[in-house]
Parts: structure tokens; sequence; C-alpha cells
């Protein structure tokens, strides 16, 4: 008897011992198991666009912009954020080449004197810089062989630009030295890279800047050069400059942009209206009220205009500034776990 | 046993002084202790970041964050090793086992950082480490306010940097000063590329132009006479034209002067954070970082004088506006258990005096509470424990079981007092002795119980576990008092009142306990009478407990409200810094809309590198309210977070998150993701990796149960990225190099040099003009100078394209990886699991190299659930062992361990009729149960057994032993219960987290206190022992 009840005490013992480990056990599961579910709730809950979005990312995971998916933002919030919408329409798109060069004299405009028979300077006329007329006697020599004193004379009017004699000096007859050239004209001659080649031709409107003045001249190509130089592996282009006020020297650097292409577009929107989402270029339709991406085709561009193709219709209404907000909102479920940890 | 309450007896006075020592000795211990507002949750962690100004996320990965972590592979006590690779910005977080000596990780680390440095090309950057500091270091923020509106912002930057920064860094304890916002002054050199062109320069040739320009050298020392003269040439540039007069060439002997090329100017260095205000203005801001281990109220009053001081050196109209800090916090969690703590004393007082019915025994019990307290702290200074809001807690939930022991012991003094005619050294004495033994064993039990939480892991071991050292701590404090100082305090003041009332000791017990017995005698006798009832009783609140149980929600710990809000903006990754402020700034303004908000200040992106290191689509608004005084009517702290809310919500294209200063932080460093599951896909190939997450992703979404499935996104970044074609260049006899230097320098920007002003140190920057760098067009013009005088336009040597890059490298176990993250509904997890990896092993073709590994919140639980699987039961058979060994007895331990599901089923209903989940604290305070209900039930049957022992029958020891025991069982229990009080009723910072476990333990007793006094002598008869068995 006595040791049959201790064998029951001591089952019923171990019973009871099971069942408090057991319960107890489980307590804990639930107080730190259960908390982990707490706390995705509680992030649903601090977040819970980041549910909403993670909906949308399901519905939309295959097809990146779904037609069904469009964003409403209130007009009050479009004049906070700085949205702008406009109807789109037709544009003008220019697209213009940057290059660089320096202002060279006409070449056909300079004139190269070489005295007829080497002889003595006898006498200097003009200085360097002096205007003259052509007909203007510049210099006077006298020959070495007939002993016969003859004039040097400018064959244009314009500028001596060089002058390599002194009074009493030998003078050769096998070289320049006298150099004139009429600035009233000038070339600028802008060097073309290789690469756009292509897209420069002759003809083209062209606007002439120098760094340290205001003066812009417009004029137009009139001259590729039809061999690539060497060295630089560069070609050129000229312009003919009007310089009766004298501001182009020779020898100044330029800046030249040339318009190499002008289209009257259908549809031309503002560069910042593409935005980039998945690699597709979109725009922003309103689409009854909300707003969506539509995949566009673009055409020629340039820094503020952009031709759409394909994919915009004329009379639609798009997001013309603040595109990126839109499209900050779509990608809203993808940023919340971008965060360092 | 009995020698050593001899031994006290007859030592009293040495045992009074020594109580004295061990009184002082907390005091002091208490003085030392530092005081935080929770407890720091930080993981042990060493942070290196690297700073390499404009490589992309790849480049940094490549060269500086590999380099870096594989150098600290194989460290003692490492734990794992993570990295993030930003723009810009290398962070490796080194993670060690938990309690590891921070000081002892840094100087491992710094070893092995100079051997990660060798492996840094030149110029990439210096790994440093971040301060040391953990997650509640950032113990105040502040901003510069600029009254006068005439300051720029690189002036006040340069107040921040060169006085301010320099000042509060002299503030004991404090760390670190961390700038941000405004610009750092520098001298820009932009450059114009026709000038280079006509001048036929590089930019590269300008850096070093500049850089030999720009020089002191000294030149030793000459002798003459008997003097000795120093001697220096000084050259180095001191103002801007300085810079502009350096000869950069000179062509037939007229020179080229800097100023011809470029434009020197002063400007601001790039940045990658701003910190903006009220939505109106950027301002600049300062956070100081506290020292590891410091006391942050201390260091903040430090911080707060010197702050005073230093506005008063500042100029007219500027001045320091700390716009957060932690000392409002730690006073306020310190307030919350400190009153929590007097108030619970007080309570407890109360209860004695009137269960005890006169002054002195209450004062004799009372006198526990301070002299456990005070144990408590030596221990807490050995232990390296903060005074925080768990610690404190642990000190008030304590409060009631600190009397327990002394009252047991004194109320068998006062018992035995009354019913004998000893000597009083003699009664004591005996009264010591015979409860004596049933204390040692209740209080070890009580501390065993505890076990359980120690072996808590992760966050909630680091929040928990200083509760269970204080509590045990406590308890251990009031054995000591309640075995050497209670008997010793009993003989001196008692003595005189048991003379007085010599007539009356039976008549003694006062009315309450009187009227309590008289109520109490038949339940008992029925009880004992009719068994079967009493069990019927004891199965229903079984029955009752199992029903309300799945009933309860389940949460993690409740979070603790800091008093701050934060709300987290993140914002598209491709962002800019200026799109960014725009939006930020509106968000400020939308949520200044709310009366009651006094500010916002929002720091974007990361300042100066050391606590922040979020990218600049991130932002973080702290939002300053006004006084409580001046909210409209009915709003409280909630009422006005959800008017923000309100307004904030429905900003598009950004993500908001309301979160609080430090959890954020904390948040940050802690490793691991919040989901339950997390399959972490490694792998090396960007873009192999991200569409087999998006494999897996799909087909986890084919398995039920799985909600919330997010990939992480690790692309998004858009780069323009410039591919240098060889041939080209060999056609222009050019270097890669050559290119990409000029590449670097134009588009990115180069340091050539300081310019000194006194000793602030300001960067000469050399880039080109913003027009010819600023977009693809621009970008392909850039010229290159070839070694034959050619200038190439980049264009024609490289292609440039338009891609989007990845926003950030993410590694560990030196590899990248990718997370996907999900959560598990409706069904078991493990089997979801299993399902899923099945799944994934026949449907998704991983490369070669490339695998998962499985984690998530789910795999914590696992091992938490393991480890408890194991702690509990052998803690229940270590309480059964002790329980055995004091009462000798199976059945009796049997008996008494009977009390727990009793007790379990009163915390349960507890937590129902609060409303209340089942959390960690709540957990915590089952716990906290078992030891309490077992104490209860230890008291009443010592006693039968003693009764029986005395030859009385069990029916009759049954009914009497409860009746006499009444008293301090009641006792134990409602002081118990009572100090408790206070924390269930407390609406103070913290309060959340204690009262879900004060709710446990309260409800506990409750159920407890009753069927111990009820159903335990009902049941003693078939738990008895036979009195025989019991002789030893």
């Amino acid at each position: 008897m006595e040791k049959k009840n201790k064998f029951i005490f001591l089952f019923i013992g171990i019973v009871i011992g099971v069942v408090i480990a057991l319960t107890s056990t489980y307590l804990f599961d639930i107080g730190i198991a259960g908390g982990s579910h707490k706390e995705n709730h509680e992030m649903n809950e601090s977040g819970h666009d980041h549910e909403n979005e993670a909906d949308v990312e399901d519905e939309h995971g295959e097809e990146p912009h779904g037609d069904e998916e469009s964003i409403n933002i209130s007009d009050e919030v479009m004049k906070e954020f700085g949205i702008e919408l406009q109807i789109a329409g037709g544009g003008n798109i220019a697209v213009h080449k940057d290059l660089t060069g320096e202002i060279v004299p006409n070449t056909y405009n300079v004139a190269h004197i070489v005295p007829r028979f080497a002889g003595i300077v006898k006498e200097v006329y003009q200085r360097i810089g002096d205007n003259i007329k052509k007909g203007d006697k510049i210099a006077t020599i006298e020959s070495n062989e007939s002993l016969v004193t003859y004039d040097v004379i400018s064959s244009i009017d314009g500028t001596i630009l060089e002058l390599h004699m002194t009074p009493g000096e030998l003078i050769g007859d096998d070289k320049h030295i006298v150099m004139v050239a009429n600035l009233n004209n000038v070339w600028a001659e802008l060097s073309i890279y290789q690469q756009d080649l292509g897209k420069i031709k002759v003809g083209q409107n062209v606007e002439i800047t120098s760094p340290h003045s205001e003066t812009v001249f417009k004029g137009k190509l009139f001259y590729i050069s039809p061999i690539v130089d060497e060295a630089t592996r560069t070609a050129f282009a000229r312009v003919k400059l009007n310089n009766t006020k004298g501001i182009w020297k020779p020898g100044m650097f330029i800046s030249g942009s040339v318009l190499t292409n002008y289209k009257k577009v259908k549809i031309a929107v503002p560069v910042n209206a593409i935005q980039i989402l998945d690699g597709e270029r979109v725009i922003f339709i309103n689409d009854n009220g909300g707003f969506r991406p539509q995949v566009v085709t673009l055409g020629l561009e340039n820094n503020n205009l952009i031709e759409v193709i394909d994919g915009l219709h004329v009379g639609e209404e798009y997001v013309s500034k603040g595109a990126y907000t839109f499209k900050s909102e779509i990608l809203k479920e993808s940023f919340g776990g971008g965060h360092a940890h | 046993m009995n020698k050593l309450i001899d031994f006290v007896l007859k030592n009293r006075l040495l045992v009074l002084v020594l109580g004295i020592f061990v009184v002082a000795g907390g005091y002091f211990s208490y003085k030392e202790l530092p005081i935080d507002a929770f407890p720091d949750v930080s993981p042990s962690l060493v942070q290196v970041f690297t700073q390499t100004e404009g490589l992309a996320p790849e480049e940094v990965e490549k060269y500086v964050t590999f380099p870096v972590e594989v150098a600290m592979n194989g460290l003692p006590n490492l734990k794992s090793i993570r990295s993030v690779s930003n723009f810009g910005l290398s962070v490796v977080n080194i993670y060690f086992e938990d309690e590891t000596d921070i000081y002892f990780a840094r100087q491992i680390v710094n070893e092995r950082l100079t051997e990660a440095r060798e492996q840094i090309p030149e110029g990439f950057g210096d790994p440093q480490m971040g301060p040391i500091s953990t997650g509640m270091g950032l113990i105040l923020f502040y901003y510069i306010e600029d009254e006068t509106g005439k300051y720029t912002l690189e002036e006040l930057r340069a107040i921040q940097d060169w006085i301010i920064k320099f000042q509060l860094q002299t503030v004991p304890g404090v760390t670190e000063v961390l700038g941000i916002g405004g610009w750092e002054k520098q001298f820009h050199t932009v450059v114009d590329p026709k000038a280079l062109l006509r001048y036929d320069l590089s930019i590269n040739e300008i850096v070093e132009i500049i850089k030999k320009n720009n020089l002191n050298v000294g030149a030793s020392f000459i002798e003459r006479d008997a003097e000795e003269f120093l001697v220096r040439s000084v050259g180095l540039a001191t103002k801007i034209q300085d810079l502009e007069n350096i000869v950069v060439k000179s062509v037939d002997g007229t020179p080229v002067y800097l100023r011809e090329i470029a434009e020197i100017k002063i400007g601001g260095a790039v940045r990658r954070g701003i910190q903006t205000r009220n939505g109106i203005e950027e301002v600049i801001a300062g956070m100081v970082v506290k020292l590891y281990g410091s006391n942050s109220s201390t260091v903040i009053s430090a911080v707060e004088e010197k702050m005073i001081e230093i506005n008063k050196t500042l100029p007219e109209g500027i001045n320091l506006v700390p716009y957060y800090e932690q000392k409002t916090l730690v006073e306020s969690a310190v307030k919350t258990v400190t009153d929590a703590l007097l108030q619970g004393i007080i309570l407890v007082a109360l209860i004695l005096m009137v269960f005890m019915g006169s002054l002195r025994p209450s004062i004799v019990v009372a006198l526990s509470i301070p002299f456990s307290i005070m144990v408590a702290f030596i221990g807490m200074h050995f232990l390296g424990l903060s005074v925080n809001l768990m610690s404190f807690g642990g000190l008030a939930i304590a409060i009631g079981m600190m009397v327990d022991a002394s009252i047991v012991l004194v109320e068998n003094v006062d018992r035995l007092k009354r019913k004998m005619d000893e000597p009083f050294m003699f009664i004591v004495s005996k009264a010591s002795k015979e409860v004596l033994r049933p204390i040692i064993f209740a209080i070890i039990i009580i501390i065993t119980v505890f076990i359980p939480l120690f072996t808590l892991q992760g966050v909630e071991g680091k929040t928990f576990k200083p509760l269970a050292f204080t509590i045990a701590l406590a308890m251990l404090g009031s054995l000591i008092y309640a075995v050497f100082i209670a008997p010793v305090l009993s003989s001196l003041l008692l003595k005189k009142k048991k003379k007085k009332n010599n007539e009356t000791k039976e008549e003694k017990e006062i009315w309450l306990v009187r009227a309590l017995i008289k109520i109490y005698t038949p339940f008992v006798k029925f009880f004992v009478h009719n068994r079967f009832a009493a069990i019927i009783i004891s199965v229903l609140l079984l029955l009752l407990g199992t029903w309300i149980y799945p009933k309860l929600g389940s949460e993690f710990t409740p979070t603790l409200q800091e008093g701050t809000l934060v709300v987290r903006l993140s914002m598209a990754p491709s962002i800019s810094l200026e799109e960014s402020k725009r939006i930020t700034m509106l968000a400020e303004k939308r949520v200044m809309r709310v009366p009651e908000v006094r500010g916002a200040v929002t720091r974007i992106g990361r300042g100066e590198v050391g606590a922040h290191t979020d990218p600049i689509n991130s932002a973080e608004m702290y939002i300053l309210l006004k006084p409580e005084d001046e909210w409209r009517e009915g709003l409280n702290q909630e009422g006005i977070e959800g008017k923000i809310r309100d307004e904030v919500e429905g900003m598009p294209g950004v993500l908001l998150n309301f979160t609080q200063p430090i959890r954020m932080t904390v948040d940050e460093l802690l490793e691991g993701v919040r989901a339950e599951l997390a399959v972490k896909l490694f792998g090396d190939d960007l873009e192999q990796l991200k569409s087999k997450a998006d494999e897996i992703s799909t087909l986890l979404q084919g398995i039920r149960g799985a909600a919330d499935i997010q990939v992480d996104q690790v692309s998004g970044k858009p780069q323009l990225k410039i591919t240098v074609d060889r041939h080209s260049i060999a056609r222009y006899g050019l270097n890669l190099s050559d290119v990409q230097e000029v590449i670097q320098t134009a588009i990115g920007g180069e340091t050539a040099g300081q310019i000194f002003e006194g000793i602030r140190r300001f960067d000469i920057f050399v880039r080109l003009a913003p027009k010819y760098r600023s977009n693809k067009d621009a970008i392909s013009k850039l010229l290159i100078s070839s070694p034959n005088g050619l200038q190439v336009p980049l264009s024609e040597v490289a292609t440039i394209e338009e891609i989007e890059g990845p926003r950030q490298i993410t590694r560990e176990r030196n590899q990248r990886f990718i997370t996907i993250q999900c959560n598990v509904l409706g069904r078991d997890i493990v089997s979801f699991v299993e399902e899923s990896q099945a799944a994934i092993e026949a449907n998704v073709d991983l490369p070669v190299g490339y695998y998962t590994v499985w984690g998530g919140q789910f795999r914590l639980q696992q091992e938490a659930n393991k480890r408890f699987a194991i702690v509990i039961p052998i803690t229940l058979l270590l309480i059964f062992f002790l329980l055995f060994t004091s009462f000798n007895s199976i059945k009796n331990s049997m008996l008494i361990l009977l009390n727990i599901p009793l007790a379990l089923v009163g915390g349960i209903i507890g937590l129902w009729l609060t409303n209340q989940n089942l959390s960690v604290p709540a957990s915590v305070g089952f716990i906290a149960l078992f030891g309490i209900a077992l104490e209860n039930g230890m008291v009443l049957v010592t006693y039968f057994n003693q009764l029986v022992k005395e030859g009385k029958s069990i029916d009759v020891a049954s009914i009497e032993g409860a009746k006499l025991r009444l008293r301090p069982v009641l006792m134990t229990a409602v002081t118990t219960a009572l100090g408790l009080i206070p924390l269930l009723i407390a609406t103070g910072t913290g309060s959340e987290v204690q009262r879900p476990l004060a709710t446990v333990v309260v409800g506990g007793l409750f159920t407890s206190t009753i069927l111990t006094l009820l159903v335990l002598p009902a049941l003693y008869k078939w738990f008895a022992i036979k009195v025989e068995d019991s002789e030893f």
C-alpha cells in the first residue's frame, strides 16, 4: 500500500511538473514569439503606407507601369510641391553644338609683301599697327644690283601686322617683309572634333562669343576644311566676322555655338518632364484626374526641350514640372528598406 | 544554522556596526552609479568609418570596405561583420559577443586597422573608428541660432567647427561633437576649361602648381657668434589674393596668373547632409556624443553649463539652442520608478502597521527595505549596472518581497512573544531559529526562479537582465537583513513592549487580523472537510485561465515612450540634396501648422562622420512641442501625434515613420531584420542577386501563409558611367589615368592644400566651373591633354552612359547579400520554412557560390524557445530540489509546486481584465510570480508540518495552521501586491514597460493567496508527511 501510494504521488508529481514546465515554456514562447507578431503589426501601423505600397508592388510586380495604376495628388498638394501641368503641344527645338576656336585674319584680305630686289633699307614710313591704304608707301629700298631705290607699296587697304625691317638693314628678296591685313572682316576658325564632323555643315548658323566680352556675333559657316589636321585630329570651320569696330582681334580665343538642327515638332516637352522609371523613359499623363506613367519614345532634344514622338498625344495634359515627385511616389514602397543597418 | 543566530545575537553591536557599513557602502555605491534612462541595449559593436570623396558604392566596396572586412576576420570574440558601402562612405560594423569589453574590442580592431590601411589605395580614405559610445550616446543636439541674420552659412559653420566644437569637447564625458549643416568653408578655385585650352594647361597641372606655391618650410638654424637663429621660409597663402597671384605658366617671360584661369572665391564643401528648421531656413547643428559608460545626466548638465559659457563668447546675436537632450528623459524615467519606489515603501509600511498593530515591529520589518536596496546598490556597482528604468524598476517590484523574510521572522517573534514566557532573548532566538530555514530556502527559490531571465539574449536580455539582477540582489539583501539584522533589531526594539503587554499576550492580535481570522475560519473548515470542493474550485479556475489565455493578444516589449517625437522621412534613393531639402522643408511647414508645435528641426543625410550614416534621401525631424499648459483643451501627446500625422500624411513620394530618438539609433545599430522570416541570399553579382531574389520572392508568394514579402531594394541610384575606350586612348597616346584624373578633378574636384587662418584651416578646392560639368553633354566635352599637346574631348576616348546603379552595397560574411523578408500568417512557421526551402531547391537555379541563409525573428524565437525549453525545466527541477531539501518530502514539494499553475491563472486574468497583452515584461512577471507563489505555500506547509509533528491530526493541523498563518501569508502577499500598486497606476515615462509586469504579479498573487489559504489546507491531507518521515 505504502509503496504504491508513493508511486502514485511520484506519478502525480511528474505530471504536475511536466504540466508546469510545458505551460511556462509555452508562456515564454508567446512572450517572445508573440513579440514579432506585434512588431510587424506595429510597423504596419506606423508606416501603413508600407503595407499598401507592398500590395501595390504585388499587383504590378509583373507589369511595371500597368495602366490601372494612377497617382492622385490633390491640387493643393500639387501647388505645395510646385508641380505644374501643361497641355501637350508643338514647339521648336533648336540643337546647338559648341565649338572653340580663334580669330584669324581673313586669308583673302592679307597681303604678304616681298621686296622685288634684295637691297638696303633706306627709309621706313610706317610702323606696325598703322592703317594704310592700297598704294601707300611703306618703305624705300636701294637695290643691291642696280643701286636704284624703289618703294615698297601696300597692295591692299589694311593694317600692318608684320614689319621686318629697319633703315640700313640688308633685306633679301626671298621672304616677305611686310604683312598687311584688312581686319574689317576676320574669320573665326572653329575646331571640329571627328565625332562632330557629320553634324557640322556649311551654311549653318553660328553664334560667336568671346569669354571676356559681351559681344555676340551671328553668322554662318561658309567653309569646312576638307581635311583633318594630322597633329590635332581636328578639322575646322570658318565664319566671316564683320570687324569694323575692331573688336575681334586675331589670336583671340572664342567659342562658337553652331545650330546643327532646328525642327518644329508636333510635341515638345520640358526635359524634366521625362523621368526614368525601371529603365524606361516615361511621362506622367493626366488620366481622368489621376496621373499615370506613360512610356514614351523620344526624338530630338536640347538642354530645355525634348521631342516626344510616341506615347503622348497633342492635347493631353502632362506633368511638366515636378514629375520627380510622381516617380518617387511610385517608388515609395521600395525605399523603406533602403536604410543603412 | 542555529549557531549563526546565536552568534548574531551575542554580537549585536558588531552586527549593527557592520549593517551600518553596508548601508553606507550602498549609499556611496549609489553615488557612483551612472544614471541612464533605459538599459543600453546597443550591441557590443565597433564601427569603422571610411570617408572616400566622390567614390560610388562599387568602388567604395572594392577599395575600402573589403580590405577592412578582411582585416577584421578572426578577431577574438567576434560575432559578425556587416558592412554598408554607400556613396563616399564605407561603414563596417564589427559585432562582438555580448559583454565584450568595449575598450578591448576597440584595441584589437585598431591593431587590425593598420593592416587594412596598407591595403587601401592611397587617397581612398583613412578608416577610423567611430566614437567610444553606444546607441544611447547621442545625449544632446543643438542648433546655432543667428538672430542678426548677418552671418552666412559658411561663417556659422566655421563658428561651429572651430569654436563651439572644441570647447564642448573639453567637457568631461563628451567623446565627440559632430557638426552638420551649413557649408564647410573652402577656397574654391573654379577653373574655366576654355582658359585651360587657351593656355594649354590641364586641370591637374593647376592642382600641382597650387600645391607647389603654398608652403612653409623650416631650414634648421644658423649660428651667429654665440647665438642661434632659426631659419624658416614663409610662403603659405593666407587669402584669396595670394592664390590669385600664383603664376601658373610663363610664356616668353609673360606670367599667366591663376586668376586668369580660375575664379577664386569662398565656397562650401561638398556636403551629404544638412539641417533645416521650421521649414524656413537651413541651420547649423551639432550633436554631443557621450563617452561610453559616463553618467548621462551629469554630462548633459556639464554640457549645458558649458553652452551658457560659450554663448557669452560667441558674436552678438548668435546662440546655441539645444533642441534635444536626454536629461529630461533620464530624469523622468528615474522619477517614475523612484516615485513608485517611495510610494511602495510608504504603502508597505502602512500595511505593516495595520497588520502588526504597532510601530516597533513595523519599523524592524520596514528597515529591511532600505537595507536591501543598499545591498542591491553595492551589487549593481560591482556588476557595472546603471541606474535606469529597468534596474530601479526591479527594486520597485521587489519592495514588497524585500520585507517578506523579515515579516515571517518578526511575526514569529511577535507570536512567540505573546505565547511564551521565557526571557526575551531566548524567544527571539527560538523564533528566529524556527523560521530561518524556510526563509533561506524561500529566498533562494525566488532568486532561482529568475535564472531563466539571465538566459535572455539580445535586446530583451539587455533590457530585462538588469531588472532580474536588482531583484535578485535586493532579495539577497533582504535575506542578509532577515538573518543578521532583523533578530538583533527585534531583540532591541521589541523587548519593552513584551514586558508591558505581558498580561494580554494571546489577545494582542489586532482587530483587523482577528476579524479576518473570524471570516476565514469557516471557509477553511469547509474546504478542509470538503476537499473535492477545493479541487473543483482550483480546476474551475484553471479552466477559466485556459479559456482566457487564447483571448490575450501578444506583443513584444511595449515601446518605451521617450517623450520626444521624431518623424522619419524616406524619399526616393535617386533624390538630390536640394530636392530632399525642399521636400523636408515642406514637411516641416506642415508640421508647424499644428498649434502645439513650437518648432521642427530636421537632419537630412549625414554630417560629420561618427554617428549617422544616412543617405541624403533620409531625413529625421525632431518635433519640439510647446509647454503642456499651452496645448488645446483635451489634447495629450498621443493626440498631438495624431494631429501631426494627419498633417504630414499624404505627402507624395515620401514615406513616413513615427519613431523616437533612442529607439531609432539603437535600431540602426542592431543587426538583423525585424520581419519574422528573412532569407538572405549571398552571392557576388548584384544583378544576379537581384534577379534571383526576385525569383525567390515570387516563389514565396505562392506558398500558403506568406505575407508582406519584401525584397531589399539595392539599386535605384542613377549613375553616369564613363567607360574609357582603350583603343581610342592609345591613338592619342594617353594613359587611362590621364583621362581618369581629369574626370576626377574636373567633375569631382580635388583638394590642393589648405589655407590657414590662425589654427583654422580651410581646403583649397579645385574644380571646373559648374556649367562645364553639370550634365552629360558638358562632361562629354571635358578636354584631356595628351602628351603631344593635343586637347581631346572626353567623348572621343570614352563612352558616357546613364545607368541605374546600386544605392548601397551591404555585405555580411565577407560577401554581398540581399534580403527577402516575409511574415507568416495563419500557419506554423517551421513548416512554412521547410516548404519554401524545398520549393526554392526545386525551382530556383542558383549560380555556383550562391547560397541562402534563413533567419529573422523566427530564428531568434526558436533559439530563445530552445533555451527556455531547457532552462525552465531545469529551474523547476532546481526549485523542486530546493523544496525537497527543505521539506525532505516529495509530497510536500508537490503541494507547494501546485501553487504555480494557480498563480499563473491569476496573472492571466489580471492581464485580461486590464486589457493588456502577453509581452516580455508580462513573462517576467510570471517568473516573479513563481517565486512569490511558492513562498506562500512554503510558509503554510512548514507550519502544518510543525503542527503535525507536535502530534495534531492532519485536519486539525490544516485548519489551525491556516488560521495561525493567515497573518504572515496575508502580510507577505499584501505587501508584495501593494508595493506594486504604484507601478500599476504610474503614468510617467517608462511606466508602460512595468505595468504588465506588475499586473501579472498582482493578479497572480490575488488568486494564489486565496488558493493558498483555501485549497492548500484542503489538499494538505493527501500530501502530508508521515510524522516519522520528517524526522531528521
